[in-house]
């Protein structure tokens, strides 16, 4: 069965309606939040600022983007909606990591899609429109870097999960890089995850 | 006037928007580690980031919310708006019912900052609200028809230290 992100996005967009009492949207297994990008992006790119330019902001994003996209996706991939209506899609491993990445899309975090996946090894994830990228250019100008922090940790986070060590385990034991980034002025961003060095 | 916020709520291709405004879905352990990341790297700077971020945010989008709705012109039912849009993103329950131009007091009962951290990192010391405090600061600050930075929000009681409810103070910077 192919993976049907529209259905993935519907019911995202169909969960994420509904609020409980406490003005809390639990869904997936997690809890959600409707934040302008503005304010996102507000926060990283003035985190990096402030702290310099010794790349030490830049890996502490990635590494917040990376633990979150792993705490992330283990509560989602563990509730009662993706076994409704996401695995019944999975019939490989190696589908969950498509299914991450319709969740990832409605979400809101950028029209991506798997380049390329070697299982255990390599996966690359492109994005054409990433609010990240287009928020640092909008913001600054040109960038010398890429500046999708929380995607290119997530991109990791999507191999620890299917890859890595079992839950809680796993985390970091993939790294990975943005190889292009809009904001530098490329066509699209592109991360690319592989096992980090030990 | 009663706003129908699911309506507001769109998707246009593989952006999100609410009443016109792009955003994005992110949950409590983005929103945390975020937080607990600029906490903890930069001290009072990291958390003068969040609010500030938070306040300029909130200002742009209630701005944005108001020239959509321009029906929406008292100030009792701009503070409305205000509380059932904090409701409507998922950011919990928050009372102005103590609030004047000149500043005052509001309750929180229940926050998803304070969901998120309590599940996440657990018991805090001292007050953690501080998105919460830049989005009430920047809203007001639209309400009023003030400049951002008009108002300071502080908090005197937290959900994160256990206490019963969130209260904020407000007051003219």
């Amino acid at each position: 069965m192919a993976i049907d992100t529209d259905k993935i996005v519907h019911a995202v967009m169909h969960g994420s309606r509904i609020r409980e009492e406490k003005g809390i949207i639990p869904l997936f297994g997690v809890y959600l939040s409707m934040i302008p990008v503005e304010y996102y992006n507000k926060i990283s790119f003035g985190f990096e600022r402030k702290m310099g330019q010794d790349g030490s902001a830049e890996k502490l994003l990635v590494a917040a983007g990376q633990e979150c996209g792993y705490a992330t996706f283990q509560g989602i991939r563990s509730s009662r909606e993706w076994d409704e209506v996401v695995q019944p899609m999975i019939e490989h491993t190696e589908d969950q990591i498509y299914c991450f990445v319709s969740i990832a899309i409605a979400f809101g975090w950028g029209d991506l899609a798997v380049e390329e996946l070697i299982p255990h090894e390599k996966l690359v994830v492109r994005a054409s429109d990433s609010y990240e990228a287009r928020g640092y250019w909008d913001a600054y100008g040109k960038a010398d870097a890429g500046k999708c922090y929380m995607l290119r940790g997530v991109a990791a986070a999507f191999m620890d999960l299917v890859y890595g060590a079992e839950y809680p385990d796993g985390c970091f034991q993939y790294t990975a890089i943005e190889t292009f980034c809009q904001a530098k002025g490329d066509p699209h961003c592109e991360f690319v995850a592989r096992k980090a060095a030990l | 006037m009663i706003i129908n916020w699911p309506e507001k709520f769109a998707r246009k291709g593989h952006e999100l928007f609410l009443s016109g405004l792009p955003i994005a879905l992110h949950c409590h352990h983005y929103n945390m580690n975020l937080q607990k990341t600029l906490e903890s790297s930069l001290g009072s700077d990291g958390t003068l980031l969040l609010y500030q971020a938070a306040e300029e945010s909130s200002y742009a989008g209630f701005t944005s919310f108001l020239q959509h709705h321009p029906k929406i012109n008292t100030t009792k039912s701009k503070l409305e708006l205000a509380s059932t849009s904090y409701q409507y993103c998922g950011l919990g329950i928050i009372n102005f019912t103590q609030i004047e131009p000149e500043g005052g007091r509001i309750v929180s009962p229940h926050s998803h900052h304070v969901t998120g951290w309590l599940a996440k990192f657990g018991k805090r010391e001292t007050p953690g609200c501080f998105f919460s405090r830049g989005w009430i600061a920047g809203a007001l600050a639209v309400i009023y028809d003030k400049h951002i930075g008009y108002y300071r929000v502080d908090e005197l009681q937290c959900k994160m230290t256990l206490a019963r409810e969130c209260v904020f103070e407000v007051v003219i910077a």
